[in-house]
């Protein structure tokens, strides 16, 4: 290995402090080690830590921003409570009396719907602890309805006992080729993306397949661009192509597929003719890429959270061992944000028959909130409250705005007044993550303590301080044991953070006989943990891979639907947001705009949009309004936004223009570029 | 007002290696940071240009834009009370304590490099982290960097550093294609 050492960094603080905290940053899920230099309880100055192994000293503009956060002048740290969303809000000194009303509030409404009419919702921001307290109450006052955004590794047909490693980013540099499939690395989570230009610049081949054009396709050195959310769909092609070409690790197949034979064949029959049509890459082109990643093991995968509610996301995982990638340096499948172990939250109390629903293992998470929003006006059970963390209103549960209007309590736990904010009767204030203890589970599958760097401001309290104040005066009335289902009291009333998240750590296979004492041991930096915990003694269980459909469908896109909106739709991450404490952040607040609607430079041209003009973007339910950021990044065919829609097909015009005229002149214009009048 | 150069040893240079670039806004926001600044001015700015090109053949690149620390700069010159000036490790930087905010200096600089901190009514540019580099320190922006494409040094040391880099990307290459 030819080796190089760099410049020396000199790393460091000029700003006069009194101590340091050594923690991690908990903005995205990469893990990236911090000091945070504090003077007088104000955080002075944060620096990347330089002993870290993920992150090496470098810091994103998220991982600093964060400290506006904290002392933004707009933060709530006073609970308040008011009639209705039109009136001002009464602030509550103490947070105890405060429980005490909303426990009245909620046995009110508990007393007269039953307990099925509250619903709980939970945003990442909030917090593991906020989570699974919200899990454990949902348990203890008897409602399935629990809506949160947490992933779990879904259903890999992974037989237990076998163990998959995924490799930390880290071990890039020894891949032979990166290949990242609808995963923007770049702009998601940039520290974690030096890796690979570590890895290019040692010589591994870069390959890239996203629909727009991004900063990560921008590094790459092949780009491949296909439709919105047919990654998987490429991936069954490329099985297909490598598969034909012999390049498949024979030996492992035999020993560890269930059916190595019927899985082959299964390749074998599936048919590609709607594949060129799905996706818009020719099957030239995939041979092409099939044969460059086949002769270049091992590979990594690295592939996006979208790609992870969809059909045939197991591919990867099934592609990454029959190539025999899996489990050798440099080689395997690196799925992103799946870095938290899968979690028996309610083992250690009594059963009892809970729906929870969770978009990330459930699929589609329209579909859901269109049949809860049929559940919470059932006359006979109807929901009549709502607890919700973040800024859930205008996020994941828009589709339920409407219901939220007529219900009788809703609860916003959280730190700044959003929109969320805007529909609530009663407000408590939430700690930021600086603020609290907690665990930090990276897509590296590394597990770190991430120590709080200052004391909450005064009037804030952590998620878990909230579900174990609400349950206590909730089984005082009821009557109820409510301590088993919140045993991490301290005396004072509040949450022992550590005593929590040693229970957490063993309420999972993966991380069962780690502890917290353990995770702070690792905290010089030169190690980490990761999971599964404990090596297992990888047995001989066959693994049951994925199989190929039979058919390559096109994607279901209704004629008429076509015809109303021309455009696709895709919305993902911009570099600078991460929660929603995020907007109140002015550094990155002021670096892109979070109603940018990217148009291609022709399509922008026939509908006479030019950069910056206010613009509509519909669909068959959602609207937004936007400003026109006009970019090649997009192909001529869709819009791109960071703002969320719902929505898959759109149409888009500048004000002033009627939606019959864009529709005329997108027809018009596709129409021209499929006969050729225009160069396809 | 421009002393004279002393010895290149007593000197640093910023490389902006745009290859490494993606945009992130890190350096943005670190030289924020470390100057407790406002939104508004951004004495350092990445530039996205493109995506150029037509179909599959695309290009698109990212250039941090800081201020080049001229050896003749035109904004000393032009400062009316000598706030701005130029340090004989080649730092140029505006002094607070003499700055009125006139601005004078931002017409003159050919790169549209100083702006007015709005919360102190004085121009907020580039000091070169000159307070962190007497201490030994790298500037803030090329520290957190998430990429390594601002690299900080003398300039011996950060040629031979590119220098080194080509080479043994040659030499892998060869390599790997043999």
């Amino acid at each position: 290995m030819i080796d190089y050492r760099s410049l020396n960094r000199f790393p460091g603080t000029r700003k006069d402090h009194d101590r340091v905290v050594r923690t991690i940053c908990q903005e995205c899920s990469v893990g990236c080690g911090l000091l945070a230099y504090v003077k007088e309880a104000r955080i002075v100055d944060v620096q990347g830590d330089e002993d870290h192994p993920i992150s090496r000293g470098r810091l994103c503009a998220k991982g600093m921003a964060f400290v506006q956060g904290l002392e933004n002048p707009d933060r709530i740290t006073r609970p308040a409570t008011r009639e209705g969303p039109h009136d001002q809000f009464k602030v509550l000194d103490d947070w105890e009396k405060a429980l005490d009303l909303l426990a009245e509030d909620l046995r009110k409404i508990n007393g007269k719907y039953g307990p099925r009419s509250l619903i709980i919702a939970c945003d990442p921001e909030a917090g593991l602890d906020y989570y699974i307290g919200a899990m454990r109450f949902a348990k203890l006052w008897d409602t399935p309805f629990v809506f949160h955004l947490m992933r779990s590794p879904g259903d890999l047909s992974i037989p237990p006992g076998v163990k998959i490693r995924t490799r930390p980013c880290s071990d890039w540099v020894n891949s032979q080729c990166l290949f990242l499939v609808e995963a923007d690395l770049a702009t998601t989570h940039p520290v974690a993306f030096s890796w690979v230009l570590d890895a290019q610049s040692r010589g591994t081949k870069i390959i890239a397949a996203d629909t727009r054009f991004t900063a990560t396709m921008s590094k790459a050195d092949m780009a491949v661009r296909i439709r919105p959310e047919t990654g998987n769909v490429l991936g069954l092609a490329l099985m297909k192509m490598m598969l034909e070409e012999d390049l498949h690790d024979s030996a492992f197949l035999e020993e560890a597929f269930a059916d190595p034979g019927q899985w082959k064949a299964s390749f074998e029959t599936m048919s590609l003719n709607g594949f060129e049509k799905t996706t818009n890459l020719t099957l030239e082109k995939v041979k092409a890429l099939s044969g460059l990643m086949g002769n270049k093991s091992p590979v990594t995968l690295i592939t996006g959270k979208r790609l992870a509610n969809r059909l045939n996301y197991s591919i990867w995982l099934t592609m990454a061992m029959a190539m025999g990638w899996i489990n050798v340096s440099g080689g395997g499948w690196y799925p992103l944000d799946s870095g938290v172990p899968r979690i028996t939250q309610n083992a250690d109390i009594q059963d009892r028959d809970s729906l929870v629903v969770s978009f990330e293992e459930e699929g589609d998470p329209n579909g859901l909130l269109k049949e809860l929003a049929v559940i919470a006006q059932d006359p006979e059970s109807p929901v009549k409250a709502i607890i919700c963390s973040g800024n859930c209103l205008n996020d994941f549960l828009t589709p339920i705005r409407n219901i939220v209007k007529g219900m009788d309590l809703v609860l916003y736990f959280g730190s700044f007044p959003n929109a969320t904010w805007d529909f609530s009767h009663m407000v408590f204030p939430a700690t930021l993550w600086a603020e609290r203890n907690g665990l930090c589970f990276s897509n590296d599958r590394a597990i770190q303590w991430s120590e709080k760097i200052i004391d909450p401001v005064d009037g804030c309290r952590s998620g878990l301080d909230f579900w174990m104040g609400l349950a206590r005066r909730f089984g005082d009335v009821k009557h109820l044991q409510w301590e088993p289902y919140f045993p991490w009291k301290k005396e004072d009333g509040l949450t022992d953070h550590v005593a929590f998240y040693n229970w957490l750590l063993d309420q999972s296979p993966d991380t069962a006989g780690c502890d917290v004492d353990r995770l702070r041991g690792s905290g010089d930096g030169s190690k980490l943990v990761f999971w599964p915990f404990h090596e297992g003694t990888a047995d001989r269980a066959k693994i049951k891979p994925t199989h190929a459909p039979a058919a390559i469908e096109p994607l279901i896109q209704e004629q008429e639907e076509e015809k109303s909106y021309p455009l696709c739709f895709q919305a993902t991450r911009i570099i600078s947001r991460s929660g929603d404490s995020s907007r109140w952040w002015p550094w990155t607040q002021e670096l892109e705009l979070e109603n940018a609607v990217q148009i291609n430079p022709e399509t922008a041209q026939v509908l006479g949009i030019e950069n910056g003009d206010e613009v509509l973007v519909s669909g068959a339910e959602g609207k937004m309004e936007g400003r026109a950021w006009i970019s090649r990044m997009v192909p001529r065919w869709m819009v791109w936004s960071p703002g969320h829609l719902g929505e898959r097909r759109v149409l888009v015009h500048k004000r002033g223009q009627t939606s019959e005229e864009a529709i005329h002149i997108l027809g018009e214009f596709f129409n021209d570029t499929r006969t050729g009048n225009r160069e396809g | 007002m421009i002393p004279e150069q002393e010895t290149e040893k007593d000197k640093n240079v910023l490389l902006v290696d745009s290859s490494r670039c993606i945009g992130c806004f890190s350096c943005e926001v670190a030289c924020k940071m470390e100057h407790d600044l406002p939104a508004g001015p951004l004495p350092i700015k990445v530039i996205q240009v493109g995506p150029l090109g037509e179909g599959e053949e695309l290009v698109m690149s990212f250039q941090a834009a800081t201020c080049l620390h001229c050896d003749r700069p035109a904004c000393v010159l032009a400062c009316p009370t000598g706030a701005m000036q130029k340090r004989a490790d080649g730092i140029v930087f505006s002094d607070p304590e003499l700055c009125i905010g006139c601005q004078t200096c931002a017409i003159a600089c050919p790169f549209g490099v100083p702006q007015l901190n709005p919360t102190t009514g004085k121009i907020a540019k580039c000091d070169g982290c000159m307070v962190r580099v007497e201490q030994g320190l790298w500037p803030a922006c090329a520290l957190k960097c998430p990429t390594g494409a601002l690299i900080f040094g003398t300039p011996t040391r950060v040629v031979q550093d590119v220098r080194q880099q080509e080479a043994l990307r040659v030499v892998r290459g060869l390599k790997l294609d043999t």
